[in-house]
């Protein structure tokens, strides 16, 4: 009896604390989504005085057939892989170097980040700035000093020295999200476990392969499906980098706000959605069980 | 044996100094960008655009720092001004509600519990890109294209989900005797919150509030389609039309560069301080 008196005021109070969070997301997330379903069956301009006009499913196959939709997809899909492996690679590598005591250590930590609490756009205008066709300083190494090309590559004007522009950004950028997240895993690992293996001889690589990867597994799992998931809609980094990487953001983007069919936006989203929620529904076990929501 | 220790340790300071040689360049590498940005923000004009690149400016000189500053010449004050009061007010209003409701996620049993998380959980993997759509009608429907309320509330939105599952994972440290002993002392949930949860979670209320911060700081996807006229631009959407636009100096875009990661930048600095391990930051979404 008094149990059951205790639960209720727990509904009660629970409800009215979490009214505000829920409130907000129903009206700008869940109703959003069932909305977005419904513009994604119409012809609809951004001009609010046209009306829209039901089409069916000609979004979804005129996008399905879209050439260019798929060659976004392909993109997408490589940049997506190429900057979690990179970003994954490079955060562990530097977090397995700082996993020891040194001088600087809390003030070099804090640098590292930096690249990724920074706004996007003042990164970009550096980023502009060091690659800069005619006096940029990376073609000045590349070409004048270390003779790596014969011609300065137009990093911002060719589709594929574009591409490994924008995979470079993002490594750069969003390695520390890893960095930071192994680093902490990696305090936790027991220095008995690699003393003894070192007993046993192992080399730094069997070291690495029995003691540490096992006791990062779960972080590992979680920083890569997230990363994979934020790269996968990535917008901003591309779009303000250059005009020559179409990732499907920038195109669902440009179909919405540059080419002004919201109904054909609305389905990409759509298809989108789909992406994710298998995404999720694969890894969504996996992630909870290991605490992170 | 004494030749054997001597040699150890000499061992020991060749891979000391060898491994500071390698935090060097790991440090530059990350660095090289803002190296690049603070030295061009203090260099002249045409130094900047020199076919030989210098690293350092033979003449330094704070003009273009002088210059963004200067209202008739740019209004990087007005959109400094927007995006600061902007991200203040996410970051509060995010903080507020995210203790509320981190403390029930934590705290309390009630039903629908799991349901709310998993769907928190999916909002957080969202991105706002999938939503632009929609979002962009009701914004316009409810006539609240072009102001800085619209962007507010869906930056908060944005934040949200993240900011619970922070707080709920430093309330989940505290135990439960030390709620019921402020029961026992006549003290209601809601006293409970304000006087035990938040004072004990202080660092995890200030890692939010700087993450809040953040998202809203940096935030260009839906400023650029919430906000038309330049008396409402942010930061980010701001200094993208002044780059688009023929007359950019490299001097002036840097200096602007500088001063716009300054803040998020100096209240990370800060909070590292008051941030245990990193499990926290790690939840940061970007």
């Amino acid at each position: 009896m008094k149990k059951k008196a205790r639960k209720k005021t727990d509904n009660k109070l629970a409800a009215v604390l979490l009214f505000p969070s829920i409130a907000l997301i129903l009206l700008l997330v869940a109703y959003p989504m069932v909305s977005n379903f419904q513009i994604s069956f119409f012809e609809q301009s951004i001009n609010p005085n046209i009306d829209p006009t039901f089409i069916g499913f000609e979004n979804y196959t005129a996008i399905l057939t879209d050439a260019e939709f798929l060659k976004s997809l392909g993109i997408t899909f490589l940049y997506t892989f190429l900057t979690v492996v990179g970003s994954t690679i490079v955060g562990l590598a530097v977090a397995i170097f700082f996993n020891r005591p040194f001088m600087f250590r809390k003030i070099s930590r804090a640098l590292i980040i930096a690249s990724y609490v920074a706004p996007t756009i003042s990164l970009v205008f550096a980023w502009k700035y060091m690659f800069n066709n005619n006096y940029g300083i990376i073609n000045y190494l590349t070409v004048d000093v270390l003779h790596l090309f014969d011609q300065a590559p137009l990093w911002f004007d060719r589709p594929t020295s574009s591409f490994i522009l924008v995979v470079l950004f993002a490594i750069w950028r969003y390695f520390p999200y890893a960095f930071i997240s192994f680093l902490a895993i990696l305090q936790t690992i027991d220095n008995t476990l690699y003393e003894a293996a070192e007993i046993d001889g192992a080399s730094a690589w069997q070291k690495f392969k029995v003691v540490t990867l096992p006791a990062i597994m779960p972080v590992l799992i979680i920083v890569a499906t997230l990363r994979a998931i934020w790269q996968f809609y990535t917008f901003e980094d591309v779009f303000l980098l250059t005009n020559q990487v179409n990732t499907l953001g920038i195109y669902l983007y440009q179909t919405a706000f540059a080419f002004n069919d919201l109904g054909k936006a609305a389905s990409i989203s759509v298809i989108l959605f789909l992406i994710l929620f298998a995404v999720i529904l694969i890894t969504r076990k996996r992630v909870n069980a290991n605490g992170n929501g | 044996m004494q030749m054997a220790m001597a040699s150890s340790k000499k061992d020991r300071t060749t891979r000391k100094i060898l491994f500071y040689i390698g935090l060097a360049f790991v440090l530059a590498g990350s660095l090289f960008p803002f190296f690049i940005m603070f030295m061009t923000s203090v260099k002249s004009t045409s130094e900047a655009i020199a076919q030989t690149p210098t690293l350092l400016p033979k003449i330094w000189t704070i003009d273009h720092y002088a210059d963004i500053f200067n209202p008739e010449l740019f209004p990087y004050v007005t959109y400094f001004i927007n995006s600061m009061v902007v991200s203040l007010i996410v970051a509060v209003i995010s903080v507020a509600f995210s203790i509320f409701g981190a403390y029930a996620m934590s705290k309390l049993k009630f039903f629908g519990r799991t349901t709310i998380n998993s769907s928190f959980y999916v909002v957080y993997m969202f991105s706002g890109l999938l939503l632009i759509v929609p979002l962009f009608k009701i914004i316009s429907s409810l006539g609240l294209y072009n102001t800085k309320t619209a962007l507010t509330i869906a930056l908060i939105v944005q934040t949200l989900p993240a900011a619970i599952f922070m707080l709920k994972s430093y309330f989940d440290t505290i135990p439960a005797d030390i709620e019921e002993a402020a029961m026992i002392d006549g003290l209601n949930r809601v006293q409970i919150i304000f006087y035990i949860i938040m004072p004990l979670s202080i660092s995890g209320i200030i890692s939010v509030f700087v993450y809040a911060f953040m998202i809203a700081w940096n935030d260009f996807l839906f400023a650029s389609v919430f906000l038309s006229s330049s008396e409402n631009f942010t930061l980010p959407i701001g200094l993208n039309a002044l780059f688009s636009t023929p007359d950019y100096v490299w001097g002036r875009m840097m200096a602007a560069s500088i001063v716009t990661a300054l803040p998020v930048i100096i209240m990370y600095g800060i909070s590292e301080r008051f941030i245990k391990g990193g499990a926290v930051e790690g939840g940061v979404k970007g």
